[in-house]
């Protein structure tokens, strides 16, 4: 009779090591012990080729150039309007409001679109809500698989503390689509990556539920 | 100051000298032999710049480091007794160097642990030259702490076994374990999401 629990100290004990056995640097102790486990163990088999791809992949990265291509590029790339941005825009508009003349027919005008805006948006309100429609934007910007066996109240759980909503999924990869707001997504990724229940989280852009 | 080692494809590219050969030359060094150290400065610089510009990530600083970290090998060859690999031993002095060096220039880069990428505007240009999965992989690597980048690359690109790197990190061998079981699932996630056809 097999004991779950060994088998599972021995699978994590094997998933460790499959960087060094990728590599030929384990003792043939170590060798040994994964490639017993290996024979019997798909998932580890298919780490295994990923993680051939990913030496493949590290080796070849030029480090300083692309560090060093990464942190120039991050200074030239900004996200399109930060908040200081936007503040200073402001700025300039009430700048213009107190110039004389323009402040009375600016007035006028903030008046009259206040006016009608209290008349139009209880008029854009739905006279429903949906079931599930939040008000979350559609607009995924995360992307998740979950462990197989998670608990519906595991995920729940875990979505509430992430803030994150499901706005897509299952697509053929089993894999679901969440949205959570940009300030908060390092936050959130940190969370769901460090959790039991997760098997992928990565970000995603641009992707439509 | 060129970081790109000519030597540097030691696992792979079988470029990697052999353990008896760096002893001969450490022991001339020891000798103060200084013909014998210009070809190990020259055999160590690729890999040492490789090594510290994950750590300090600060271009300007890895040559500063990399030759305080070969004077000592230098001044102290002599004392070398030969219990772990010369590697191992010329590694764990660079990453001493590399602390102190880091507790002198902070790294701003680091300190923030973030995923620049997500708050960027994608760019067309830039995708068609470079491939999502190198960009993600590359995101994901400057996402990690550098100890996390340290055991990540003396694992796939120095070629070292988890013991050598606890040595030259002067920490558990657990904590080398760890340290990547986290680092692959970072990097593994990078290369998953970066495939076009995930969605």
């Amino acid at each position: 009779m097999s004991n779950p629990a060994f088998n599972d100290a021995v699978h994590d004990e094997a998933e460790e090591l499959l960087p060094w056995y990728a590599t030929g640097q384990l003792n043939p102790a170590d060798r040994g012990a994964v490639e017993r486990h290996l024979a019997s163990c798909a998932r580890c088999q298919r780490q295994l080729a990923f993680e051939r791809q990913l030496i493949e992949q590290v080796r070849a990265l030029d480090v300083a150039v692309d560090s060093g291509w990464a942190r120039l590029r991050a200074r030239i790339v900004r996200p399109p309007r930060s908040a200081s941005t936007l503040a200073r825009a402001t700025r300039g508009f009430w700048d213009i409001l107190r110039r004389p003349g323009v402040a009375a027919i600016a007035t006028a005008q903030v008046v009259l679109l206040l006016v009608a805006a209290a008349i139009l948006v209880p008029m854009s309100q739905p006279s429903y809500q949906a079931l599930g429609s939040s008000g979350a934007p559609a607009t995924a910007n995360i992307i998740v698989i979950f462990r197989p066996g998670s608990t519906e109240q595991d995920i729940r759980e875990l979505l509430r503390a992430s803030d994150a909503s499901v706005v897509g999924g299952p697509t053929a990869a089993n894999a679901y689509l969440l949205h959570v707001r940009p300030e908060r997504r390092p936050a959130a990724l940190a969370a769901l990556q460090s959790a039991d229940i997760i098997q992928l989280a990565q970000p995603v852009d641009d992707a439509r539920s | 100051m060129n970081l790109r080692g000519t030597a540097s494809r030691t696992p792979a590219g079988g470029m990697r000298p052999g353990g008896a050969d760096e002893r001969e030359l450490l022991n001339r060094v020891g000798a103060r032999d200084l013909d014998a150290f210009e070809r190990l400065y020259r055999l160590y610089q690729p890999r040492l710049a490789r090594f510290l510009i994950n750590l300090v990530r600060r271009p300007q600083l890895v040559e500063e480091v990399l030759n305080d970290t070969m004077m000592v090998v230098w001044q102290t060859a002599g004392k070398f007794r030969g219990t772990s690999k010369p590697s191992t031993w010329i590694f764990a002095i660079a990453y001493r160097k590399a602390q102190k060096a880091k507790a002198r220039w902070p790294d701003p880069v680091e300190a923030k642990g973030e995923d620049r990428r997500a708050s960027a505007e994608p760019e067309p240009d830039e995708q068609l030259r470079h491939s999502r999965l190198h960009d993600a992989l590359i995101t994901a690597m400057n996402g990690l702490s550098a100890d996390h980048r340290a055991v990540v690359d003396l694992t796939y690109f120095h070629g070292m076994g988890y013991r050598e790197i606890a040595e030259v990190l002067d920490c558990p061998v657990n904590t080398v374990k760890t340290r990547m079981f986290h680092a692959r699932r970072r990097l593994r996630a990078a290369m998953i999401g970066s495939l076009p056809d995930w969605l």
